[in-house]
């Protein structure tokens, strides 16, 4: 372990707008209308996904650390969750 | 010489017919204020503290006490109202009906005439904060303008859980509305505002209350979870950043599970692997995040 960052994935789960008259999402109250795509979570489920994080063979032990949190907008963090689990080696 | 009891029946009759004009003026399509300063006069709550402070004072701490503040105190219509599609370039035009946003952030924009919209929409443009801090959705907002959907809310009157006949200034009628979630819906939005002559989109939480926590079995309203015991603080505060994360952990939990294997679809091509598998799951009665 000797702290080099294997892998790294965000995913974004939010209402995607468009404008009304495009693909293309929009952002802003005032230039949103209606919805191309929701990956938001939503009411009273569970929402899953899975990461696959390739490994080389001389890694023994590796350090898994997700986090869950609110970004309204880029940089604007609330922390959620994090979870920490190491993993000792492929058996 | 004016005998005491008969000034004091002359002062109580001017006081009545003061309060009475005041609450017609507030239930009137008829009365268009001139001013920002009578708008806020005209639905003024202050003096609802006075027996209510409790309520009051969560109140005050609320997004309703400064709908058209943003995150960190600054207004956040005034970069929709220099550029975009809401760009005000000229003030001659502004009409009451003229900004969208006003129907939710402002609902008692109805009673102000184009001359009052003109002023708020320059104390935006001019980053007039002392100004805007004074528009809010206060008690008669909610408790007589919002307090029913069928007909014109009456004169003279608060709308609440219970009839309270002889409560001070007004009396209180019972309607059902203020605990059901058709009472935030009004404003927290089903999708498009398309009543505009410039449509927005912005919350669209009770349309998924509507559609999504409905039919997936839910059965709180939103009161019972964004006002628990009757409290008017009405959380998530944005500006309080450790209360959103802590009611959104209670909202959302995190559970991940992992798995370190070897995969080898073809004999000697082996990939060691990690699957990390996560699971949020949501208790909210919408979706997040929504806007």
């Amino acid at each position: 372990m000797d702290g080099t960052e294997l892998f790294h994935q965000q995913r974004i789960y939010m209402p995607q707008a468009g404008d009304g008259s495009s693909a293309h999402m929009v952002l802003g109250p005032d230039k949103k209308l209606g919805l191309l795509r929701d990956t938001s979570i939503q009411p009273m489920s569970a929402l899953i996904d899975n990461f696959e994080i390739p490994l080389q063979n001389n890694q023994s032990t590796v350090t898994i650390e997700v986090k869950l949190s609110y970004q309204p907008r880029p940089g604007n963090v609330y922390p959620i969750h994090t979870i920490v689990k190491e993993i000792y080696g492929v058996r | 010489m004016t005998h005491p009891f008969v000034l004091q029946l002359i002062l109580s009759f001017l006081l009545m017919s003061f309060l009475g004009m005041e609450a017609n003026a507030m239930n009137s399509a008829d009365s268009q204020v001139g001013s920002i300063s009578e708008l806020v006069k005209l639905f003024d709550s202050t003096s609802c503290k006075e027996c209510h402070k409790e309520i009051f004072d969560q109140w005050s701490k609320s997004h309703h006490a400064r709908p058209l503040m943003g995150l960190d105190d600054q207004i956040f219509l005034k970069k929709y109202l220099k550029t975009g599609p809401l760009a005000v370039t000229d003030l001659n035009q502004v009409t009451n009906r003229s900004i969208p946003c006003f129907k939710c952030h402002l609902p008692q924009i109805r009673y102000a005439s184009d001359a009052a919209v003109v002023e708020i929409v320059s104390a935006i443009l001019d980053d007039n904060k002392e100004t805007i801090r004074k528009l809010n959705i206060g008690c008669l907002v909610c408790h007589n303008e919002k307090g029913i959907v069928r007909g014109k809310p009456a004169t003279n009157t608060l709308y609440g859980n219970k009839d309270i006949p002889d409560h001070p200034e007004f009396p209180v009628h019972k309607s059902g509305l203020l605990k059901d979630s058709l009472m935030c819906g009004q404003c927290h939005g089903l999708g498009p505002v398309l009543d505009y002559e410039h449509p927005v989109q912005c919350a669209t939480l009770y349309g998924s209350y509507l559609h999504a926590y409905i039919p997936a079995g839910g059965t709180e309203t939103c009161q019972e979870c964004h006002m628990p015991d009757k409290n008017h603080y009405m959380p998530p505060n944005f500006n309080n950043r450790q209360e959103v994360s802590e009611l959104l952990a209670k909202a959302l939990t995190l559970d991940v599970k992992t798995l370190a294997y070897v995969f080898e679809p073809v004999e000697d091509w082996a990939t060691p692997k990690i699957i990390v598998r996560t699971t949020i799951t949501s208790v909210a009665g919408h979706r997040i995040p929504d806007g």
